[in-house]
């Protein structure tokens, strides 16, 4: 088969939306033809259309589907990450009493430093999820009520709503009466803190999920998720270290906890880090279509 | 995503069933009297397919047909309610002057 000038311009296109369409193209440029379509104009569009092709290959970011699920897997991690680190962190400065930490620290200065860089790679990581959590909110919120989708707009009230409860709920527990009922109601609270972040991390993923975002908006994000998990990488780093600087000091051992903490921070940066990299790997071919 | 013209007249086109390119390009012809260049359209189905709002079928003889997805309907739907508004505001603005 002979191609028609007009789809010699197809290769004017980028080679992988060529790999992507090219056949399509040329063969609806071949029916155009055989029905009579002037070639002239439809030249043109080719070249409008591979211009446009190609501006979308040069801006080069759009998100995938699959980058738009690696993002939700990264938040997921870093939720689960700095629920942990928070907790572990929590007692690290004192552990494991007031009197025994600043002798411990002062005999093994690994210890306070590796607690003083999980705390900076917390800060960091915090920081990135802000001005993320800012950028999509805005966004959502517009296009929510652009296109009067106001299930979005009652899911963007979820988290600050839990988060408002519970730290109210926490307040009101701390003027509790007696010891036991305080810690029952503590631990209580504790679950149910969990399970708020839980559906609040939920809620988010599922405006990520629905809501159409800007080319900038994601590039923030994903700015943000290889942020988030190079403070993983940090925090779990600096886990360790304060784990192994412990178990040298002489007569001491930082106990199961470590290990649990430090598997699971483990985990939760190894899925980011492969989540992130996966999407990466993608991103090429997907930015043809932008 | 912008709705700009393509893109709707292709997710109209695809909502009763359906359709490869040239398919697409003839029925968009008889409803709406544009024709649709081949660089528009396939510019306007790649985006559609990337936003996951159409989704490509497999091919018969080398022609590959797409289908609009539940998504791609549902935006389409908010799309037309909002152009059926602006429409009925403006006609309804007009009367007046129009009135012999």
């Amino acid at each position: 088969m002979t191609r028609s000038w007009p789809a010699s311009l197809l290769l004017a296109y980028p080679p992988e939306w060529r790999a992507r369409y090219g056949d399509e193209l040329e063969l609806l440029v071949r029916d155009l033809r055989a029905s009579g379509r002037n070639p002239v104009p439809m030249a043109f569009d080719l070249l409008r259309g591979a211009a446009a092709a190609w501006c979308g290959t040069r801006r080069g970011f759009t998100m995938s589907e699959r980058s738009r699920q690696a993002l939700i897997t990264v938040l997921w991690s870093w939720v689960a990450f700095a629920a942990t680190a928070a907790w572990f962190g929590h007692d690290l400065a004192i552990y494991p009493s007031r009197t025994a930490a600043p002798l411990i620290g002062r005999a093994h200065p690994a210890v306070p430093d590796a607690y003083h860089v999980l705390l900076a790679a917390g800060i960091a990581g915090l920081a990135a999820t802000a001005i993320a959590a800012l950028a999509f909110a805005v966004e959502a919120a517009r296009a929510a009520r652009a296109q009067r989708r106001y299930r979005t707009l009652a899911l963007m009230a979820v988290p600050p709503v839990v988060a408002g409860a519970w730290l109210g709920g926490a307040q009101l527990l701390s003027g509790g009466t007696d010891t036991t009922t305080r810690m029952t109601f503590a631990v209580f609270w504790l679950l149910l803190g969990l399970a708020g972040i839980a559906a609040a991390t939920q809620t988010v993923a599922k405006i990520v999920r629905a809501t159409d975002f800007s080319a900038a908006t994601w590039r923030i994000g994903t700015a943000a998720a290889a942020a988030v998990t190079a403070a993983m990488l940090v925090g779990t780093g600096a886990t360790i270290t304060w784990g192994l600087a412990f178990r040298a000091a002489q007569g001491h051992t930082p106990g199961d906890s470590w290990l649990i903490v430090t598997a699971i921070l483990a985990v939760t940066t190894g899925r980011a880090a492969i989540a992130l990299i996966g999407s990466r790997r993608a991103a090429s071919p997907e930015a043809v279509t932008a | 995503m912008e709705f700009t013209e393509p893109i709707v007249l292709v997710l109209t086109s695809l909502a009763d069933g359906p359709k490869h390119g040239y398919a697409l390009a003839k029925d968009i012809e008889s409803f709406a009297g544009i024709k649709l260049g081949p660089g528009t359209l396939y510019g306007a189905l790649s985006r559609l397919e990337y936003r996951g709002w159409i989704e490509a079928l497999p091919a018969e003889d080398r022609r590959r047909p797409y289908q609009i997805t539940s998504a791609g309907a549902e935006h389409l739907a908010v799309h037309l309610r909002t152009a059926r508004e602006v429409a009925a505001t403006g006609l309804r603005r007009l009367e007046p002057k129009l009135a012999p």
